[in-house]
């Protein structure tokens, strides 16, 4: 979003006022909400993350650096971080029937159904599944490319070269007007 | 130097880093490399532009209430570190007191101690003169009771005519007595001395008091044929007597 609002939040945080957390919520909460489910691939879960999430953000409000990342950038880490802890004490306990109700509730209730989403999914849509798959593997899965490349099977070389395209047909959807029309909307909804 | 650049963007470092997953060693190593190198500062920069982009692609609308229910949780926590502070200093002020309290303690048993030990040492005292002095009138008892106890009245010379005493002594006891009943005046200067001559050697038994040893029979060390003396001496009892001031003498 812009840097002047960023700039208001970051103040408000190093404040420790909470007006901070709502704007936070308000401007990234969705988007991060997302990254959540991404990882967990369970709505319920992916709210426990969220809350988590926030909650480190505000105890750990004093510890973001502006000159190191952007807020987003930050947020980000923390609600991944949080998301891939989340699913491992989950699986530590290794509860197969946990995991196949989260396949369940992820095909029904996230992917298709929502109708709010759907200006989002189109425009996902328009990054071919290749790229978006190498974009998810290094954004949310956190690989390095080399292991994008063992784990997808796919050479090296072509990791870097669909990287690339890929991130070229991101700016293409994000520099176009239309997104940020989009995202406006998705943020006010 | 290019390729020290070109060597560092294709080692993912960077791209780990923007995810969080590097450990603080390589953490150091980026930062510094995006402060040195403008062109790794420049596609770190891109790879946060693309990462928000592409994670926007994903949002998700957040559930109703979910929002409600964070900003309470958060709140909730911001009054739990107040109380964390508001008990923390209510622990300190605690802990500073129980400590006073200890040294406070600390100090009166060690004390408490010392005049224990003090008190032991005079109750022991105390044991060993009332044993010795209790001796003492049983020896008496057992010198005056006896029938083969002999009684001397001892009169003073004409130095002290007025000294008027009472020696006895139990030749089967082995056990001497005296009691000085009347003393003549003295200047304050001068006093009474008791000795007795045992086997030769003269003994200071001490100076007598005549307030106090009226009613008291005072011991002599017992040997054949000693002899008891009383002698006139400088206020305070001498080392050895002065012959010439005998004004009465024992012989038993």
């Amino acid at each position: 979003m812009s840097t002047l609002l960023e700039k208001h939040i970051v103040e408000l945080l190093q404040e420790r006022n909470e007006k901070a957390i709502s704007l936070l919520y308000e401007h990234y909460g969705d988007t991060l909400y997302g990254v959540a489910n991404k990882v967990v691939r369970n709505e319920e879960l992916a709210q426990d993350v969220l809350q988590e999430s926030f909650v480190k953000i505000w105890k750990k409000s004093d510890s973001y650096d502006p000159t190191k990342a952007k807020l987003f950038t930050w947020l980000f880490r923390i609600t991944r971080n949080t998301a891939i802890d989340k699913l491992r004490s989950r699986n530590t306990k290794s509860d197969k029937e946990i995991q196949m109700d989260v396949s369940d509730v992820y095909n029904l209730g996230v992917d298709s159904i929502k109708p709010e989403l759907m200006d989002v999914r189109e425009n996902l849509d328009k990054i071919e599944d290749k790229y978006q798959v190498v974009l998810e593997a290094l954004f949310f899965q956190g690989m390095t490319q080399q292991e994008a490349s063992d784990e997808l099977d796919i050479p090296l070389g072509t990791i870097k070269s669909r990287l690339k395209i890929g991130l070229r047909e991101l700016k293409k959807i994000y520099g176009s007007p239309m997104l940020w029309i989009l995202v406006i909307n998705l943020i006010q909804t | 130097m290019k390729d020290k650049i070109k060597i560092f963007l294709d080692s993912d470092l960077l791209e780990k880093y923007l995810l969080g997953t590097t450990n603080a060693q390589e953490n150091l190593q980026v930062e510094r490399y995006i402060a040195m190198y403008p062109q790794v500062r420049e596609t770190y920069d891109e790879l946060q532009e693309n990462l928000e982009a592409f994670a926007k692609l994903h949002a998700i609308k957040t559930p109703e209430g979910l929002k409600q229910r964070i900003i309470a949780r958060i709140k909730s926590e911001h009054v739990g570190r107040k109380r964390f502070f508001r008990y923390a200093v209510a622990a300190s002020l605690a802990t500073l007191l129980f400590a006073g309290a200890s040294y406070f303690f600390y100090d009166q048993n060690q004390s408490l101690q010392e005049e224990n030990e003090m008190v032991n040492n005079k109750i022991q005292l105390l044991e060993e003169d009332m044993k010795e002095r209790l001796e003492d009138v049983r020896n008496q008892f057992i010198v005056l009771n006896n029938p083969k106890t002999k009684k001397y009245n001892v009169n003073g010379n004409k130095k002290a005519k007025e000294l008027k005493a009472i020696a006895y002594i139990n030749p089967v006891k082995k056990l001497s007595y005296i009691n000085v009943s009347k003393l003549p005046n003295l200047p304050e200067n001068q006093c009474f001395q008791m000795w007795a001559e045992v086997n030769g050697k003269m003994v200071n038994l001490g100076v007598i008091q005549e307030a106090t040893d009226k009613e008291k029979l005072m011991a002599l060390p017992y040997a054949e044929e000693a002899v008891g003396y009383i002698t006139i001496e400088p206020k305070g009892g001498n080392e050895t007597p002065t012959v010439e001031n005998i004004v009465a003498n024992i012989a038993y």
